[in-house]
């Protein structure tokens, strides 16, 4: 008998997930062990997350609140990974949305619920609008869109910057938007409506994927696109509307976040979800109901950085961790592929 | 006259930092490795770089610990993407997250002061009064020599014509024929993204040690982005990717000289001019120089790990 360790074609979803486990496990001790060195308590400060986010009305309603964008764009970024496409760009279509969401609230007057209907359109269109160039420039002269998308991102920090600060600001505050009179209605406490609503986007377009055969030929097209473009499936129309959709996903997630949670537009009111959003989608694999499962966990992770502000911690901390996260969940990712076998001699 | 010499001279200065994180990065994809790591390699040279100096007084040994912190960090990006071959894009994307995060955090002391010494420009007598380019060839700091002739000319050299440049093109081109050649594809790989990734380091040293001069959290700004896209620009070649750096030199230039002058645009929109001008750069030539792909194509092999056993 000898044992021999061997590359297998596929990993079965137990494992990947044991995988994901691991990383995570491992990467919150590293940290505790960063924390311990300068002078700070791990397991005291764990109790404290636990208790003022999980053990707390008012924290689960944090909790709720960051659930929504981080689900959305990790939402969006696992749409676009169906058909094989990394769409980095979830951070500028949340912005380009949120800007939308903005104007029409600012500027179109309606009755309220009118409005939150004008501004959810908006916000779809918005993000579907900001990943345009990269998807005609991915889908007929094939450039990569890592780089197209993610630049985009810069150019719509600056532009919510510029109206938020310049044009659109208000008198009082000078570095936002006056308060948009529509609101969407909360559900419990500070949680809106967007949270049920998100849920449900996200099962809704993983049964349109796996259920039809649109989803199929998407599923396949992301695979094997040569064997896809040879069954005659239209792998380029495909790709463009995936490629829009994760866009929109992006947009009504900045919309959301307008209309929902803070009510006016602000610079940098993106806090990285997008960015974010990317961890939310590979933590998931790329599935669509996991995306929600994922979205929570990040969710905990980015509300205990907010908590632990009060103990000196930063956030850039917590995107330190989070990208400590992603880097073992990818080296995981990768082992979870070899097998141990025995073989007789 | 003077603001033509003033825009050279800060495309030169401005350039530098592209220039150099792209040259880095020219290294790994050669090799076949892409790495998206560039950004947070550069935030920890610079807030590296910035510590550094603080403590010695030493702007050349703040570059030194910018380099040695991006080969720290690219050995790490190496060791995922190379040893156990995980996805070079996620891995990436995480050095970037984890780079960015930590720089910020380590930062915090640092932010906003200016930097106590940097590099200070070299004026070489005569050769600095030429009219127009004078100032902007002969009147710069001493990185700028190593980013735009030391460092594309010694690699040319060596990637086109040596022994050794012929390996580490073929590792990035064809791991498997290159293996069965018998050249190491883990260990050459393995130097060259660690390579690349100390300079994109030393990039982010050159940016608060002789650019900016000072740490700020935003103060990579995309650059290392920026950078990526500049390698799919300059076909993959170190004199290119120096030349493409300086284009782009230019651009954030022209922005500066619009702010300093009050042209009638808001500073927003003049600070979108490089990412604008990235997407245009990653999508024109693709379009317009379709009979240039070959000799300007990407290697063949770039972005996929390699199993010996398998096919």
């Amino acid at each position: 008998m000898a044992l021999r360790i061997q590359r297998m074609p596929s990993s079965t979803p137990m494992i990947a997930l044991a995988a994901r486990v691991v990383a995570v496990v491992l990467a919150l001790l590293f940290t505790a062990l960063i924390l311990a060195m300068n002078g700070h308590a791990p397991l005291d400060l764990a109790g404290e997350v636990l208790s003022s986010s999980l053990f707390d009305d008012f924290g689960l309603q944090d909790l709720g609140v960051i659930f929504i964008p981080l689900m959305l764009t990790g939402l969006s970024v696992a749409i676009g990974q169906q058909i094989g496409t990394w769409n980095i760009g979830a951070e500028g279509q949340f912005y380009a949305g949120a800007f939308a969401a903005a104007a029409i609230g600012l500027f179109v007057p309606a009755p309220d619920w009118l409005s939150i209907l004008m501004m959810v359109a908006g916000g779809f269109a918005a993000g579907a609008l900001w990943i345009l160039i990269p998807t005609l420039a991915k889908a007929y002269a094939d450039v990569s869109e890592l780089i197209s998308t993610l630049v985009l991102n810069f150019v719509a920090a600056l532009l919510v910057y510029y109206v938020a600060t310049g044009p659109w600001h208000d008198r009082m505050t000078n570095s936002a938007t006056p308060a948009i009179p529509a609101e969407i209605p909360e559900l419990w406490g500070v949680i809106h409506w967007g949270f049920p609503f998100a849920i449900l986007l996200a099962i809704v377009l993983s049964l349109v994927l796996s259920n039809t055969k649109w989803g199929y030929e998407v599923r396949l097209s992301g695979s094997n696109p040569s064997a896809a473009k040879y069954a005659g499936i239209p792998v380029r129309r495909h790709l463009i509307t995936v490629m829009l959709l994760s866009g929109a996903v992006a947009g009504l997630a900045g919309m959301l976040e307008v209309a929902g949670t803070v009510h006016r537009l602000q610079g940098g009111i993106s806090n990285n979800f997008g960015y974010i959003g990317i961890m939310v989608a590979v933590l998931a694999r790329g599935s669509l109901v996991g995306v929600i499962f994922a979205g929570a966990f990040m969710a905990f992770i980015q509300n205990s950085g907010i908590i632990l502000q009060t103990e000196g911690l930063t956030t850039s901390s917590v995107l330190a961790m989070t990208g400590l996260i992603l880097f073992l969940t990818a080296i995981g990712e990768e082992l979870s592929y070899y097998r141990i076998t025995r073989e007789k001699i | 006259m003077d603001l033509i010499t003033g825009l050279l001279t800060t495309a030169f200065l401005a350039g530098g930092v592209l220039a150099l994180a792209a040259i880095g990065e020219v290294l790994a994809e050669r090799v076949g490795v892409v790495n998206l790591g560039v950004e947070g390699l550069m935030a920890m040279g610079a807030v590296t770089g910035i510590a550094t100096v603080t403590a010695t007084h030493s702007p050349s040994l703040g570059f030194l610990a910018a380099l040695t912190i991006g080969a720290a960090f690219g050995a790490a990006f190496a060791f995922a993407t190379v040893i156990v071959r995980a996805n070079q894009v996620l891995c990436g994307l995480a050095l970037t997250l984890m780079g960015t995060g930590l720089a910020q955090t380590i930062g915090r002391g640092y932010s906003g002061m200016p930097a106590v010494a940097t590099f200070e420009p070299i004026v070489v007598p005569g050769l600095s009064e030429i009219p127009i380019l004078g100032k902007a060839l002969f009147s710069q700091n001493i990185l700028l020599y190593l980013i735009y002739i030391i460092l594309p000319v010694g690699l040319s050299y060596v990637m086109f014509y040596t022994r050794h440049g012929m390996n580490m093109r073929a590792v990035g081109e064809n791991p498997a024929a290159a293996d069965a050649a018998g050249i190491s594809v883990r260990a050459i790989r393995f130097l060259y993204v660690t390579a690349g990734a100390a300079l994109a380091g030393g990039a982010g040293g050159y940016l608060t040690l002789a650019f900016v001069p000072s740490w700020s959290d935003g103060v990579v700004a995309g650059r290392g982005w920026i950078a990526v896209a500049l390698v799919i620009f300059a076909g993959y070649r170190p004199g290119m990717a120096a030349l493409s750096g300086l284009l782009f030199g230019l651009i954030t230039a022209l922005g500066f000289v619009g702010q300093a002058r009050g042209w009638p645009v808001a500073p927003a929109f003049l600070s979108m001019l490089p990412y604008l001008g990235t997407l245009a750069f990653i999508i024109v030539p693709v379009i317009a120089w379709k009979n240039m792909r070959r000799t300007m194509a990407a290697p063949a092999a770039l972005g996929e790990p390699y199993y010996r056993n398998v096919r």
